[in-house]
């Protein structure tokens, strides 16, 4: 396959386009890393099994459309049903545009724009220059208290012209001694083609914590691409959870890098991809210190001719004694199309750590599916009865509790979708 | 109600049923024995359906309808049941779930509703309470983490709650202790009806003093060698399968 690059040119007059602001010299400096090193190939290590080439393809063809932001406005049935099915405190960034009309500010929270006080953008990472080169505004959220109900981050975009592009760019603090709950919500409608990238970066205080839960739910023509970073001060504690249902393209990078003793982060999550779909979770953990903790379990559902990739990293720096950090994957393929390459990777440099990880590969437990059809139950319900018992761990840890039902219930239909195409 | 009659069966270039016959009346309790490699357990599974297991001659009819060409969920809504000699553990799907997926499963093929839930759950702690089960392994994975003993349970908890025409039960008295058995047994016993037929497959004469069969068979190389009343079973305990054999070959 030939690939094709990102138009430069095209990118430069996206940015022209929009508006003369505070974020132009950062857009311009963006524009100008991003025209030095362009974006990752199947040549990066980090980037092995996942090419963006239809998210080039998407971005080219939006350029030369005129590079306009999608403003149908059928989105808002969406963006209501959504915001309906989870009682949280919600911002929307729809179709790349922030709309915070649903959101109520009150003592211990606010929000700004980026373009009320710009800072730096960090230029290390490709794809964030690509967002910090196209974004429109961004989200900067302070928390400085615990709060009844948790924020919710909608990042919606609708697909109705031929080929679309949006950017999304949050930061979040918690203050130190905080407990925050942060729903992270991607999601897509229409037809066309989109391409959506985002960049989260998330700093928990001192002795606060976080509970993130991550949804997207896109479109089988959308790709995605999104980064959390995020940062722990002294004694905090991120819990987070991951679920990829949709979406043709994506890829999934979650960066947290440990610098002080204490820190503690627990994380799962679940893709389930069906035919057309490449789903790609890449984490990083970095144990600057220690004590510090790290468990992650990611599971992976498949079907049809799709692939997945799953790739963990921890790395543990000199020093860094008594970081314990375990890693697992875990994969139930129902077809022999379905491909996933994982990968743990351990780097360590200290003497006292405990570290551990280990993957699966397997397939529908036969004898299971025996008994349960010798119990009356078909074939299709044996099956998905079997594969959500697969889900059922992940899903239970669901750490934002407001948001349980609703995405325990599209696990549900996803994987009732899923075994449809099971062969008998 | 269930007619076998030359069944021929292999698993991969193995055969293992020879040509069995075998009738089964409603009403009737027939005990199957046999030696370990018999085709004890072989027999259980064709008749509840196991893919594995190509059926290269003869006929099985369960009701006058040729159970041969039914899926095995459909052979369980016609009334078959299979306790299995080794029930597998299914973490993640809930015990009381199963149960009542199978109770409803069976319900709505024979044009009933579904049950109340809450009769249901009555219901199955008043029989697990009287199987000697803790009630709280409803909410458990399906027979994870369930010791030798409470899996049998289990097997028997499903049956008593199916109410199957046919009951298969393949060695559903192993590993229990004695005080075990007569509970088990007597769950056994609770489904006699003369509309209900029961097939025991066991090793040992020890169930069969509290379940007693109409019919006994012994099952060797694939085929049914011998059939008599209890008396037989009693006989084989004292003079061992080799007797049979023997007797067979001679």
């Amino acid at each position: 396959m030939k690939h094709e690059l990102l138009s430069i040119d095209g990118v430069r007059d996206a940015v022209r386009r929009l508006p003369d602001d505070a974020l132009t010299p950062i857009r311009e400096a963006a524009l100008a890393h991003l025209d030095e090193h362009g974006l990752p190939t199947l040549r990066d290590e980090d980037w092995k099994y996942t090419d963006l080439g239809p998210a080039i393809d998407i971005s080219n063809r939006w350029f030369a459309a005129g590079a306009r932001p999608d403003t149908s406005d059928d989105i808002a049935a969406s963006v209501d049903l959504i915001t309906a099915s989870i009682d949280a405190n919600w911002l929307v960034i729809a179709n790349g545009l922030i709309d915070d009309s649903r959101i109520t500010i009150d003592n211990g929270l606010e929000v700004l724009r980026f373009s009320d006080s710009p800072t730096a953008v960090n230029m290390e990472r490709p794809l964030a220059n690509l967002n910090a080169a196209l974004l429109r505004d961004g989200l900067r959220i302070e928390i400085s208290a615990t709060m009844e109900k948790p924020i919710g981050l909608l990042i919606i975009d609708s697909a109705n012209s031929a080929a679309g592009v949006s950017q999304a760019s949050i930061e979040i603090s918690v203050a130190p001694g905080c407990d925050a709950e942060i729903i992270e919500y991607q999601a897509s409608t229409g037809e066309g083609d989109h391409y959506a990238n985002s960049v989260v970066a998330l700093h928990i205080g001192q002795g606060a914590s976080a509970s993130y839960v991550r949804l997207q739910n896109r479109g089988k023509r959308h790709v995605q691409t999104g980064r959390l970073s995020a940062t722990l001060d002294v004694d905090s504690k991120l819990i987070m959870g991951s679920y990829d249902l949709g979406g043709r393209l994506v890829r999934n990078d979650v960066d947290i890098d440990m610098s002080e003793p204490g820190a503690e982060v627990i994380f799962s999550g679940l893709y389930i991809a069906g035919d057309g779909q490449h789903i790609d979770n890449h984490t990083k953990v970095d144990h600057r210190v220690g004590p510090t903790t790290s468990s992650q379990e990611y599971r992976g559902i498949l079907n049809g001719n799709c692939r997945c990739v799953w790739n963990g990293k921890a790395i543990v720096h000199k020093g860094a004694d008594g970081t314990d950090a375990s890693q697992a994957n875990h994969n139930l393929l129902l077809s022999d199309k379905a491909e996933i390459d994982t990968k743990p990777e351990l780097e360590i440099y200290a003497d006292d750590v405990k570290c551990s990880h280990g993957t699966t590969i397997g397939q529908l437990d036969e004898a299971a599916l025996f008994y349960l059809r010798t119990r009356g139950l078909d074939k299709r319900r044996a099956t998905v009865i079997l594969t959500r018992a697969f889900a059922v761990d992940i899903v239970d840890r669901i750490p934002v509790a407001a948001a349980k039902d609703a995405i325990a219930s599209l696990v549900e239909s996803r994987l009732a979708d899923l075994v449809q195409d099971v062969a008998p | 109600m269930l007619e076998i009659k030359n069944l021929k069966t292999r698993i991969g270039d193995t055969e293992i049923l020879r040509g069995l016959t075998l009738s089964v009346k409603a009403g009737e309790v027939h005990a199957i024995m046999g030696p370990n490699g018999s085709g004890k357990s072989t027999l259980a599974l064709v008749i509840a359906g196991h893919e594995d297991y190509v059926v290269t001659e003869g006929t099985v009819s369960f009701k006058g309808q040729n159970l041969l060409e039914l899926d095995p969920e459909e052979r369980a809504r016609e009334g078959v049941f299979l306790g299995f000699q080794y029930p597998v553990e299914i973490p993640g799907v809930n015990n009381a779930y199963l149960l009542k997926a199978a109770v409803n499963a069976r319900r709505r093929h024979s044009g009933l509703g579904e049950v109340d839930a809450f009769e249901f759950l009555k219901l199955a702690r008043e029989k697990m309470t009287a199987l000697g089960m803790d009630p709280k392994l409803l909410n458990r994975g399906v027979n994870e983490g369930f010791s030798g003993g409470e899996k049998k349970r289990n097997e028997v908890l499903q049956m008593t709650m199916l109410e199957p025409s046919l009951a298969i039960l393949d060695e559903t008295d192993s590993g229990l202790d004695i005080d075990a058995l007569k509970v088990v047994a007597k769950g056994i016993n609770t489904l006699r009806s003369p509309e209900r037929a029961i097939v025991l497959i066991t090793h040992y004469q020890r169930l069969l003093d509290y379940v007693e069969p109409d019919f006994v068979h012994v099952l060797s190389d694939g085929k049914i060698v011998r059939s008599g009343d209890k008396s037989l079973a009693l006989e084989l305990e004292e003079r061992g399968y080799e007797w049979v054999r023997e007797a067979v070959n001679a």
